[in-house]
């Protein structure tokens, strides 16, 4: 390794990210990613608009209808209209949920009879729907069940749940969501810088400087990579610092394992970014195909979205091949399990990381050509 | 001894062959020169000799065998190469200091007082001592190549290889550049290899190569060279047989004529080897045009045109006459602001200061153009065709542009297709035709509603010799017949002789403005164009 000349390079580079402000770009994308899918992302409901046609006005009818007031999940509306000028509310997009109570709710309750209440719910997006769905039986089920005690009705139900909710208990968006986007964020990052440093020299034609020189094509992506390298590990701690003070997750795990585990996938970043910067001639071609291929994959094999564990056939194949289903896992368990190296997956899925950057960098060097094409 | 021998060499590019079985020998501190026009094969030689690229055949450098990049590396400590292109190797944000640190460092030099007495001495002889500090980006297209050459230079290669260093470079710049190349052979002993589309260049090398489509078509000194066609060559004469070419007010035949012989120039070579291979150039005739027009006496006329990017002065205050019927050469090096002048001209750039006349009417704003714009005919620098239309294609397109109905068109067309001689190529693809011939299907197109002004941005860049005859005779003709007026710019020096009327630019600033005889008539030492300008160059610096 001719350690002067890599040095001579790598300064060099440096010089060019700060003087061509590019630097700008290496400490911002990464905090702006974060921060707009942070706040942006939302898939639990609350605050659902509700409104409750109460054709009883019963004693116990107020009581089930109540019971849709003062919490997080409804903002609850008693109004007397029809059930066609309900439906209209719901199609305008003024209600997200109906709740009929019939007449003979009362009666038929204290006489032992089955009664039916009516539930109409918006379900244009099928799980925001099925979620205010299920809000709503919930209630319901909880506000019969107190009435029927208060009536010394016998509990026909002999099992009750007792519902734990584990690793994320106050089932908070942040939780689920930021963490994932960490995986997401440092996918995307590093392989533009990464792709853009070598690029850029194909673009404006100084990449003849290596072409000439006695430089190996070891050393120069050495010389190239190293850069963003360093300067994106320092993003591991701006993005943590972020997840954890601006987002309020909770840290269970292991400090040592998060910040290995990301510099190991930081690696395989820059590793895409390199090999798309050797197949691409143009910036913006390499910028555009890098976006394609780690945004996508990113976001959709990340188990953000949905747990890994429901997709099945290709999808389920797709994730796998994919690096950041893997490290997700792993950072997941930092933040929320706490499980570390103590779990054998997480240490296959490392393995399997660090077997990414072989075989990825293994590919580069063996793709990368000291000649013009 | 070392010596540079290239045997049966021939790059292959996209299945065709860019040169082939080219052999050749180079001795210590001899420089040679490869001359011919883009696409002739220099270029490609250059880079198989450089090991930059894959190649077929064997490369000799003092005994060291190769046959491929791969190979090439044990000779690129001792090679120092430097592409094609102003600025290509350098980093727009870094110094000039910086630029020698890192190449000294990129060849792992030491840096003692050895090398700070060279790096001194390369300095002061590029004329760069005062400008450490100042960015790459920030540099003239002739200091960046000096900059480029020095950081080349470093490590003092004993093979140099430079590909067009010169090319857009300003004269002084040129002349400069050519004095470090000198004393780096004699002193060093080095070899070096140049290429360059300037002929008068020529006289620097010790041995010149031509290139013409692939092939050396000859080689020698240039004195030798030129005596090898001197019995080819005559003052231009009308009485000639069809094996003859006329240009530049020479004649070229292989059979006798009945003229006297003259001084033959180097460009004669292109022409004689034409001849040899049954090639001559197209007869052009022009016909009249089909619609009568009134042409002013004053066709463009401008009055301190200034025009400002920041603080960068482009253009500064040019005044500039075009008459009607009138060749008006607009010379200077990439970067003098020839381009931005005639942006200015076409509405293309707003116009910062001064006023501009066209046709005898003040242009003040966009609208007072709407009704020149079909007495302007404007081909750009890289000839804007659209590559993936057939010529023909790309004719109706512009005529259409201009509303001539299709049957005119039609017929325009057919006429300037025969005439300019692209008539075998009107169902091609541009991308797929030499640039000749692009160069000139750009003109037809530009003539298709017959304007009475043509402004010609750099048609003749890159295009072979013959080509380039040829065009200067369809600008001529044109004149002849049609009385246009017609402003082309070029960073061939040597063009201003086809011209009528001459302005040199530099900076941004007008250096030189008259017509061709009182050039000559005030500069009588001077033997060609090249040397009136280098003294309007030294006089302005």
């Amino acid at each position: 390794m001719k350690i002067n000349i890599i040095k001579a390079y790598m300064l060099k580079e440096f010089k060019e990210l700060f003087r061509s402000r590019l630097i700008v770009m290496v400490y911002l994308m990464p905090s702006m990613i974060l921060l707009l899918f942070g706040y942006g992302i939302k898939l639990d409901v609350s605050h659902a608009r509700i409104l409750i046609l109460d054709y009883d006005q019963s004693k116990y009818s107020l009581q089930l209808a109540s019971k849709f007031e003062h919490t997080k999940y409804f903002n609850a509306k008693s109004l007397h209209v029809s059930e066609q000028e309900a439906l209209r509310m719901i199609k305008q997009a003024k209600e997200d949920a109906i709740l009929i109570i019939p007449a003979s709710f009362e009666k038929n309750l204290l006489q032992g009879k089955k009664s039916e209440v009516g539930v109409f719910v918006d379900t244009s997006f099928p799980t925001r729907g099925a979620t205010i769905e299920a809000y709503i039986q919930g209630t319901i089920i909880s506000a019969v069940q107190e009435i029927a005690k208060s009536l010394g009705i016998v509990q026909t139900g002999l099992i009750q749940i007792d519902n734990r909710n584990l690793f994320n208990q106050a089932m908070r968006d942040e939780n689920a969501i930021v963490p994932g986007l960490i995986g997401l964020v440092l996918l995307i990052a590093p392989a533009i810088l990464a792709a853009l440093l070598i690029v850029k020299e194909k673009e404006r034609g100084t990449i003849f400087n290596f072409y000439a020189s006695p430089l190996s094509r070891g050393e120069f992506l050495f010389a190239k990579l190293f850069p963003a390298f360093l300067l994106h590990s320092v993003n591991i701690f701006i993005l943590l610092l972020l997840t954890l003070y601006v987002f309020d997750v909770p840290f269970r795990g292991s400090f040592f394992l998060y910040w290995f585990a990301s510099e190991l996938y930081i690696l395989i970043s820059i590793s895409i970014g390199m090999l798309i910067s050797i197949i691409t001639s143009r910036q913006i071609v390499a910028v555009v195909l890098t976006l394609i291929i780690t945004i996508i994959p990113g976001f959709l094999y990340s188990g953000m979205l949905m747990p890994i564990s429901s997709m099945d056939g290709a999808s389920k194949i797709e994730a796998h091949i994919f690096p950041v289903m893997y490290y997700n896992h792993i950072i997941y368990d930092t933040f929320l399990i706490g499980q570390g190296l103590a779990s054998q997956k997480i240490l296959l899925y490392l393995g399997i990381l660090c077997l990414y950057i072989f075989i990825l960098f293994a590919i580069g060097v063996k793709l990368l050509k000291k000649e013009m094409k | 001894m070392t010596t540079l021998e290239i045997r049966d060499v021939s790059v292959i590019y996209k299945k065709l062959a860019a040169v082939s079985h080219i052999s050749l020998h180079v001795s210590k501190g001899e420089i040679i020169g490869f001359i011919g026009a883009d696409g002739a094969g220099k270029s490609s030689l250059i880079h198989a000799i450089a090991g930059v690229i894959q190649f077929e055949g064997e490369i000799l450098y003092s005994g060291h065998s190769y046959h491929s990049p791969q190979e090439a590396e044990a000779i690129k400590p001792i090679m120092g190469l430097m592409p094609q292109g102003i600025g290509l190797v350098l980093y727009d944000t870094l110094s000039v200091m910086e630029h020698l640190e890192f190449f000294a460092d990129l060849r792992g030099l030491t840096k003692d007082e050895k090398f700070y007495a060279y790096r001194k001495k390369l300095l002061h002889m590029s004329g760069l001592s005062d400008f450490t500090d100042r960015l790459a980006g920030n540099l003239s297209g002739g200091m960046m190549q000096k900059l480029s050459l020095i950081c080349t230079l470093l490590h003092r290669p004993k093979l140099l290889i430079l590909d067009e260093p010169t090319t857009g470079v300003d004269p002084l710049s040129r002349l400069e550049l050519w004095e470090i190349l000198d004393n780096i052979r004699k002193e060093e002993g080095t070899i070096i290899i140049v290429s360059t589309a300037y002929m008068q260049e020529a006289a620097k090398m010790d041995r010149i190569f031509l290139f013409d489509e692939g092939n050396i078509i000859a080689q020698g000194t240039s004195r030798a060279l030129l005596n090898s066609i001197a019995s080819y060559t005559y003052i231009a004469t009308q009485d000639t047989t069809k094996n003859a070419i006329t240009f530049d007010k020479r004649t070229y035949s292989l059979e006798n004529l009945n003229a006297e012989h003259t001084q033959p120039t180097l460009e004669g070579l292109f022409f004689i080897n034409a001849l040899k291979n049954n090639k001559t150039l197209a007869p052009v005739t022009i016909e009249q045009r089909q619609t009568e027009k009134n042409i002013p006496e004053i066709v463009m006329q401008a009055k301190g045109i200034s025009k400002y990017f920041g603080s960068f002065v482009a253009n500064d205050h040019i005044n500039m006459t075009l008459k009607r019927g009138e060749i008006l050469g607009l010379l200077g090096a990439n970067g003098a602001g020839k381009t931005t002048f005639i942006k200015m001209l076409l509405g293309l750039y707003k116009i910062d200061d001064g006023e501009l006349k066209l046709l005898g009417k003040s242009i003040k704003s966009a609208q007072d153009r709407m009704t020149l714009k079909g007495k302007i005919g404007y081909v750009s620098q890289h000839f804007a065709l659209y590559n993936d239309m057939t010529v023909k294609e790309n004719l109706i397109y512009f005529a259409n542009m201009h509303k001539i109905p299709l049957q005119t068109a039609m017929q325009r067309i057919n006429t300037y297709a025969k005439e300019l001689g692209f008539d075998k190529h009107m169902n091609d693809l541009p991308k797929e035709l030499p640039l000749g011939v692009n160069q000139r299907f750009s003109i037809a197109a530009a003539l298709l509603h017959e304007p009475v002004v043509l402004f010609l941005d750099e048609p003749t860049s890159g295009v072979d010799t013959l080509a380039r005859a040829q065009f200067w005779q369809i600008l001529h003709k044109l004149k002849e017949k049609w009385g246009i007026s017609i402003l082309i710019t070029t960073h061939y020096m040597s063009e201003a002789e086809y011209c009528d009327k001459v302005v040199l630019l530099k900076r941004g600033k007008k250096i030189a403005d008259d017509t061709v005889e009182n050039l000559y008539k005030n500069n009588p030492n001077a033997k060609t164009f090249e040397d009136i300008f280098l003294a309007y160059f030294k006089a302005e610096s």
